[in-house]
């Protein structure tokens, strides 16, 4: 159930990026569909337990895995920077193109 | 030998840093990296058994030098370091070398890394450094341009890394190694994430766009070595999973097809150049054996093009076709031209002769037909009119600059020439010359005075994205076919 709701995610926000005409939706639509890939890592860390890995006299039952959680730990971080240097550069160009439409700014800057 | 690449692959990052603190010596410090990076390939040369490195323990950064691993770096650092001398006498900011030997530093890192997360961070660094460069001019089709091909290589690295995560629920491990006993969705998702940042078949038509509106030398950088940090992985995949290798040399061929059709019907001298890209890395993918050799006689022909191109007075073939150009300019052109036609005597010569050895049957007449379009579409530079200069007339002579980057560009295609010297049989000889004659006879007869032109609404950018998830389906087509 969870792995579907995952993955729908990851669709939906796919089908944002092809489906929306606005330049600042596409990229919410990739943050929602990196969101889903996020969401993903963290239910594959939690497939054997949930507890926090964490050296102690009695564990408190399953634990979960901390490799894909260290990992996506970078991923989250590249993420965000993309979207900043992104949203920098969609600033720049809304000076020129108020409506910020895609099939616009391509039509206009097509040598 | 791992304190030597840890020192290599620390290196530009190092130096890129501290350019910001002293600016000073900017173009020093860059070229300087270069030469290391030379330096160690010429080891990888030199050890010829490949190493593996773990960095810390189990779950760590697993790293793999070989000599595969040696071309690319090799490439890397030529092409870099014509570029910095190309730039030399330009005004050209700390800033952008700063961007470009970070880039350099991440293509390094690519071409050693051994396991997906290692690997997915190198691609994000080079997404990041190559946006910086596109945008460098800080207008605003540049600035779009740059932001489209982020866009693009960021949604293929999300798809990556679902494939990655897939690798390690069924692995343990995120090691290249572990993608064998994955399910068949992790392969099709790790592999169509590539397919797209290397720009290879349709998942590459942000290709010629991007390559073509970037300034020379970042063109050259992106078409030297860029897309190949996208095509080494699926090369070091396909040699280590038995699985992938029919798929890959798909690929390979149908990519060098689709890019000589598009090449052949362009008049603009930077699209030419890109789309030609496109099908030359085809031909690396077409035999994943004989892969860095074919890279690195690409990628040194690439740039010296790209950067000769980028001083011609127009851009547009039809222009150039009615105005002379100078000599001091046509050589180099025609000099790279021949090289990438597979003219004997140079090593693009060796890299075609080595590719066909290497390819199944089944692919010898369509890479054939490749290398008829290859001949075709390069003699649209051979064949341009061209004068000498006079002495007196203003910007005759080609700048120190560019003279020092073709100087070592084309030096390294006669010298790499000695790699493969079993290619020099009269067959093959033979065989290249009819090729590159057919070729020219075509130019003459057939392609030249034909108008057409292919529509470029394929490169827009919602059909980018669309491409896609059209490979995911493709790959996972040609998966399902494997199983039944």
């Amino acid at each position: 159930m969870l792995h579907a709701c995952v993955y729908a995610t990851i669709l939906l926000g796919f089908f944002g990026i092809i489906f929306k005409e606005n330049l600042v939706m596409k990229i919410i639509a990739m943050d929602v569909m990196s969101t889903g890939v996020i969401a993903l890592f963290v239910l594959v860390a939690a497939r054997h337990g949930v507890y926090t890995p964490i050296v102690a006299d009695e564990a408190k039952g399953a634990l979960a895995d901390p490799v894909p959680q260290a990992v996506i730990l970078t991923a989250i971080v590249i993420g965000f920077s993309i979207q900043a240097l992104m949203l920098v550069g969609v600033m720049k160009l809304a000076r020129d193109n108020p409506t910020l439409e895609t099939r616009e700014i391509e039509k206009g800057y097509r040598p | 030998m791992t304190p030597w690449t840890i020192f290599w692959i620390a290196l530009p990052f190092l130096v890129g840093f501290s350019i910001y603190l002293v600016p000073q010596g900017d173009r020093l410090l860059a070229l300087g990296v270069t030469l290391v990076s030379a330096l160690y390939a010429a080891s990888l040369f030199g050890l010829g058994a490949p190493i593996e490195f773990h960095l810390l323990d189990s779950f760590g950064v697993t790293l793999v030098a070989d000599p595969l691993s040696a071309y690319f770096v090799l490439t890397n650092a030529l092409v870099t370091a014509a570029v910095f001398l190309y730039c030399w006498n330009t005004n050209k900011t700390a800033f952008f070398y700063i961007q470009a030997i970070i880039l350099h530093g991440s293509i390094n890192a690519a071409f050693i890394a051994a396991d997906f997360i290692s690997l997915y961070v190198a691609l994000e660094v080079i997404g990041i450094a190559a946006f910086l460069l596109i945008a460098y001019p800080r207008r605003n089709p540049s600035l779009w341009v740059a932001l489209r091909y982020l866009f693009v290589s960021n949604t293929a690295m999300l798809f990556y890394l679902v494939g990655a995560v897939l690798v390690y629920q069924s692995q343990q491990s995120f090691a290249f190694t572990g993608l064998g006993g994955a399910p068949l969705e992790a392969k099709v998702l790790i592999l169509g994430g590539l397919l797209t940042k290397g720009g290879i078949f349709v998942s590459g038509l942000w290709l010629p766009l991007t390559h073509a509106e970037a300034e020379s030398p970042v063109s050259a950088l992106l078409s030297g070595v860029v897309v190949k940090a996208g095509a080494f992985p699926i090369v070091r995949l396909a040699l280590m999973v038995e699985a992938l290798d029919p798929v890959v040399r798909w690929f390979g061929v149908a990519a060098a097809l689709l890019g000589v059709t598009y090449a052949l019907l362009e008049t603009d001298a930077k699209r030419v150049l890109a789309c030609s890209t496109l099908s030359q890395l085809g031909w690396v993918l077409a035999a994943p054996t004989g892969a860095g050799f074919y890279a690195l006689a690409h990628g040194l022909v690439k740039a010296a093009l790209f950067l000769t191109v980028g001083n011609l007075p127009s851009r547009d073939l039809t222009v150039l076709r009615q105005y002379p150009i100078y000599t001091s300019l046509w050589l180099p052109l025609t000099l790279a031209s021949l090289s990438i036609s597979g003219f004997p005597g140079f090593v693009g010569f060796g890299a075609k002769m080595l590719t066909l050895k290497q390819a199944l049957p089944w692919q010898t007449i369509a890479l054939n037909v490749a290398a008829t379009g290859t001949a075709i579409l390069y003699a649209k530079f051979i064949f341009l009119p061209h004068q000498r200069a006079e002495k007196s007339a203003d910007g005759a002579g080609i700048k120190p600059g560019l003279g020092m980057a073709l100087t070592l560009l084309i030096g390294a295609l006669l010298l790499a020439n000695g790699v493969y010297l079993g290619a020099y049989t009269g067959p093959n000889v033979l065989k290249v010359l009819a090729i590159i004659g057919i070729g020219w006879l075509l130019y003459a007869w057939v392609i030249r005075p034909l108008t057409l032109r292919l529509p470029r609404v394929l490169e827009n950018f919602d059909h980018l994205i669309g491409f896609m998830s059209l490979v995911l389906v493709m790959l996972l087509g040609r998966g399902w076919l494997w199983l039944f």
